[in-house]
């Protein structure tokens, strides 16, 4: 049987762990409110370029009459044979599944498309060693015509291919670089480089509200409507979990309520007046698609933050509460050895006093 | 009327946040197809915007100036809302960092050979750094 010594030390050392998932639930707590304050900040702009599309296609003839379609590049549908998936997982680890559910989201939407090519993009570190690890990184050549241009020929050797990683881009997350990253993949779409984007992550309305989603992000088909073509949906314990660590932790469970900031910004380019045209209402449009893509990746990135920070708190919640379970009957057992230890010696003493 | 009421309430808007919100005399905004004054009572409008500064006069804080590389702005009588893909203030302008583009920019130029996107993304780029620049030196 252990001693108490040794029972003392361990409960030490745990007690010592215990201080430290507390301490990074806390720092995760605030990580958390401060992503959710810059998704709810991002909300205005997307909102706004959004409403005003909507408003332009009601506006304007941009109908193909063959095809039905809008009449731009990007709302222009293709047999999907290459594709393109946008992986954004967490920087870092401790945060429960919260990786690894990506992770298995992004392999079974490469295995449930056998026949096509993938390409994927990794944001997010962890994500991109795992990637890295399991599929080749794509290989270019460059190549020199008789005018002395050099042009980037792609070899693909393998089905599935990572064609490219974003190191830090969620650390210290600026539109700016999403939306250059938006810029390039829709240049590759407009190349007929991919016929399809799709992006894998985690949406977080709220610490309640929150799902793993695969959503199309190339072509559009209607703007202002979220193209979902698959979601897994947390199981009822994970969200009584997730619940419990936030109330501990401060944080609201339901989402602010921003319907009158939402309506505000829903006007604008609507309102019931015939606007004047400073270019002409094709270009207006065209201008806009781009950025209303980029401000599609550039949520899906805050909403992607927030979730990793509150999968990291339900995580470091879990481990305190473990923690302190196991000092309660690391505790129970020492004492019961003490009160062994004692009882032991005092059958030693009476015995030897009967002895007398 | 007052002259205190024939004020335009003036919005930016950034992809990260709302950088501003306040009313003013008068905005000039460097349009696609060239700089536009707007006052109050001003007709509704839709315009892209190019690469410049958005300035806001007789605002209660006085003139303010920010630089933008591309925006969107809806006019209407009283109020005009500027979505722009990012907004600086003179003073953050990174000048060495412009002053690359720039060169960047024009070497874009140099190698866009027959491409006519290639040629547009040149200018593209040396239109906003020119514009930065401009915008950081002006006082």
């Amino acid at each position: 049987m252990a001693n108490v010594l040794d029972l003392r030390r361990r409960i030490r050392s745990v007690k010592n762990t215990r201080q430290i998932t507390k301490a990074m639930k806390m720092v995760s707590a605030a990580k958390l409110r401060r992503a959710q304050e810059r998704a709810l900040a991002a909300r205005p702009y997307a909102r706004m370029i959004a409403s005003v599309l909507e408003s332009l296609t009601r506006r304007i003839d941009l109908f193909d009459d063959a095809t039905g379609n809008l009449r731009h590049p990007l709302f222009t549908t293709r047999p999907e044979k290459r594709i393109l998936l946008i992986v954004i997982s967490g920087d870092k680890g401790f945060a429960g599944a919260f990786n690894a559910n990506i992770l298995k989201t992004a392999y079974q939407f490469i295995a449930g498309n056998p026949d096509k090519e993938i390409d994927v993009e990794a944001v997010g570190r962890k994500g991109r060693d795992q990637m890295r690890r399991r599929y080749p990184a794509a290989v270019y050549t460059e190549q020199t015509d008789e005018n002395g241009h050099v042009t980037r020929v792609r070899n693909r050797k393998a089905p599935v291919e990572v064609t490219g990683d974003h190191p830090g881009m969620l650390l210290k997350l600026e539109a700016d670089r999403v939306f250059e990253m938006a810029q390039s993949i829709i240049a590759r779409y407009m190349h007929e480089e991919i016929d399809a984007a799709y992006i894998i992550y985690n949406e977080f309305k709220s610490v309640i509200q929150q799902r793993l989603v695969v959503e199309r992000m190339l072509p559009l088909i209607e703007v202002g409507k979220q193209q979902i073509a698959g979601a897994v949906e947390p199981s009822k314990e994970e969200r009584e979990r997730a619940a419990e660590a936030a109330v501990s932790a401060g944080i609201e469970l339901e989402p602010a309520d921003t319907t009158e900031a939402d309506e505000e910004a829903r006007k604008f380019g609507t309102a019931q007046v015939d606007y004047i045209y400073e270019q002409p209402s094709e270009e207006l449009f065209a201008g806009l698609v781009p950025q209303y893509v980029s401000s599609m990746l550039y949520h899906a990135m805050t909403e992607s933050v927030a979730a990793e920070h509150a999968a990291r708190m339900t995580a470091m919640d879990s481990a305190t509460n473990n923690a302190s379970d196991m000092i309660d009957s690391l505790t129970l057992h020492m004492n019961r050895v003490r009160q062994a230890a004692i009882t032991k010696e005092i059958i030693e003493i009476v015995s030897g006093a009967a002895a007398l | 009327m007052a002259q205190d009421t024939n004020q335009l309430r003036v919005r930016l808007v950034t992809p990260e946040r709302t950088l501003f919100e306040h009313t003013a005399q008068s905005v000039e905004l460097p349009s696609k197809a060239g700089n536009m004054e707007v006052l109050y009572g001003h007709a509704p409008l839709l315009a892209e915007l190019g690469a410049g500064d958005v300035t806001l006069h007789g605002t209660p804080d006085g003139n303010e100036r920010y630089n933008v590389n591309w925006g969107f702005v809806e006019v209407l009588p009283d109020r005009v809302t500027i979505l722009a893909s990012d907004a600086l203030r003179p003073d953050e302008i990174d000048v060495p960092r412009a002053q690359k583009q720039l060169d960047h920019g024009l070497e874009l130029w140099k190698q866009a050979g027959e491409s006519e996107e290639a040629y547009d993304e040149a200018l593209r780029v040396i239109s906003e750094a020119e514009a930065k620049i401009a915008s950081a030196s002006h006082p």
